[in-house]
């Protein structure tokens, strides 16, 4: 079989690949999300002192990094329905799967974030009257922000291909789209570096709007 | 104004403070001296109880700061209460700690805007008439980062101000200054004890402890060994560990 490229305008095929693009960078938008607000809870939440509250966190950290997404997925949407009678949509469980997931990782990079700011930061506000969460709001976290850039983008790009994942959940995004095609006309090589091409695209704008906040937060002289 | 009643800490098992009493009265200026590792700036951050300590009371204008007592049960205080006292207790740090993600006049307005809920344009005010006093009046809308060390401080000591204090607590506000920007701050300090402004310092300057300190404390040990007017701890010592820690640092002064 001759390589030929112009397969991936065939038919439908074209349409196919740009819909199933379109869900992977909505369910991945949303599961950024879903993942940013978990992320700053469980990592506020760790460094609490109440202890009830950061040993959950902990919990939840343990629990969604130390099993596989795959498998948190098939919990999910074939677990929940099958075992507990919780109907999940693909695309629900899909959002709440990778969100919850990178939420995890997500509350690592807060967490180091804020550990990084000088101590000074936080007694200064408190030195002046203000409570440790106006502090935190005003001071610690716009600081920590500018540092948690890098490891999101990171993150975030990690997510988007995990995204591909939904695929086994019947979600039906890029990868899946792509595995369809292939179904039909074997023509693997063509496709898949098709697919390739359009996961890059989306994460190598990510790393841009990435790069672009890190620009735009960064202060004159700041050597943070 | 600020009183310090048998007041004991432990990091651990270490005991750091051993039953420092200590009276500041209104528009004073007491100076804490004593070698490194002594518990002066200890002391000092147990006065906004920044640091926490475990037995004994402090009170600032008659108020309870950190524990309080009802009977025989010591608590701390709940931190709504703790962020009030703390409010009329200004602090300045040996490493300024600004706010660098800020401009100067952000930093100072940021919190009586917060605590006080003063106006923006009040608080700008204020804030400008601070910055004159402390000559910085050109520098509103610079970051921190770009500023020298003399000018952090004296940022710092304005934003402190700024929530118009009873107290101003300074924690080595030079060491960590080059020696030729030293004098900018000890310039608005001295203004601001002229002005009657009640004020703690914890320094190494001695020749600022001896012009303009009120009284001077020397502290060992976690023990205050010796309090009195500077021209009778610089002259005369009482306790010989203080002849010995002013020997060594003052041949090297001079």
């Amino acid at each position: 079989m001759q390589l030929d490229f112009l397969v991936l305008f065939e038919g439908n095929n074209f349409s196919a690949l740009m819909s199933g693009l379109w869900v992977t960078v909505t369910m991945t938008f949303m599961a950024m999300l879903l993942s940013s607000c978990i992320g700053l809870v469980v990592g506020l939440s760790r460094m609490s002192s109440n202890r009830v509250l950061s040993t959950l966190a902990g919990c939840y950290l343990a629990w969604f990094r130390g099993t596989p997404l795959l498998v948190q997925l098939m919990i999910l949407y074939y677990g929940l329905a099958i075992g507990m009678q919780i109907d999940l949509s693909a695309s629900m469980a899909g959002v709440l799967g990778l969100g919850m997931y990178s939420g995890a990782y997500v509350s690592e990079i807060v967490r180091g974030a804020i550990q990084s700011i000088d101590k000074g930061q936080m007694e200064a506000g408190r030195s002046l009257g203000m409570s440790h969460w106006q502090t935190m709001r005003k001071v610690i976290l716009p600081q920590a922000v500018r540092r948690m850039l890098p490891p999101l983008g990171n993150e975030f790009i990690a997510l988007t291909k995990n995204s591909s994942l939904l695929s086994v959940i019947t979600v039906s995004e890029l990868m899946r789209a792509g595995n369809l095609i292939v179904a039909n006309n074997f023509r693997y090589f063509e496709i898949y570096i098709g697919i390739a091409l359009l996961y890059f695209l989306v994460n190598f704008t990510i790393s841009k709007v990435i790069s672009y906040f890190e620009r735009k937060l960064s202060v004159e002289g700041a050597r943070a | 104004m600020i009183r310090v009643e048998r007041i004991n800490k432990f990091y651990g098992a270490v005991h750091v403070l051993k039953d420092v009493s200590l009276t500041v009265n209104k528009g004073e200026v007491v100076v804490i001296i004593g070698p490194s590792g002594s518990g002066k700036s200890t002391l000092l951050r147990c006065m906004n109880y920044l640091e926490p300590f475990q037995d004994g009371s402090i009170f600032i204008e008659g108020k309870p700061i950190g524990l309080i007592r009802r009977g025989d049960k010591v608590t701390e205080m709940p931190q709504a209460e703790l962020d009030k006292v703390r409010s009329e207790v200004g602090m300045v740090f040996q490493n300024f700690n600004l706010f660098p993600h800020r401009t100067v006049l952000e930093n100072i307005i940021m919190a009586p805007m917060t605590v006080r809920k003063t106006s923006r344009q009040d608080a700008t005010a204020l804030a400008r008439d601070l910055l004159k006093k402390v000559g910085l009046s050109d520098k509103a809308d610079a970051y921190p980062d770009n500023l020298s060390g003399g000018q952090k401080q004296r940022v710092a000591i304005a934003r402190a101000l700024a929530m118009k204090p009873k107290v101003m607590l300074f924690d080595e506000p030079t060491s960590a200054l080059d020696p030729e920007l030293v004098g900018e701050v000890l310039g608005v300090m001295k203004e601001l004890a002229a002005d009657g402004m009640t004020m703690v310092v914890v320094t190494h300057e001695m020749g600022f402890a001896r012009e303009v300190a009120d009284r001077v404390v020397v502290m060992d040990a976690g023990r205050l060994i010796e309090d009195g007017p500077p021209e009778k701890i610089f002259s005369n010592p009482d306790n010989p560990r203080t002849r010995l820690f002013l020997s060594k640092v003052l041949s090297h002064e001079a």
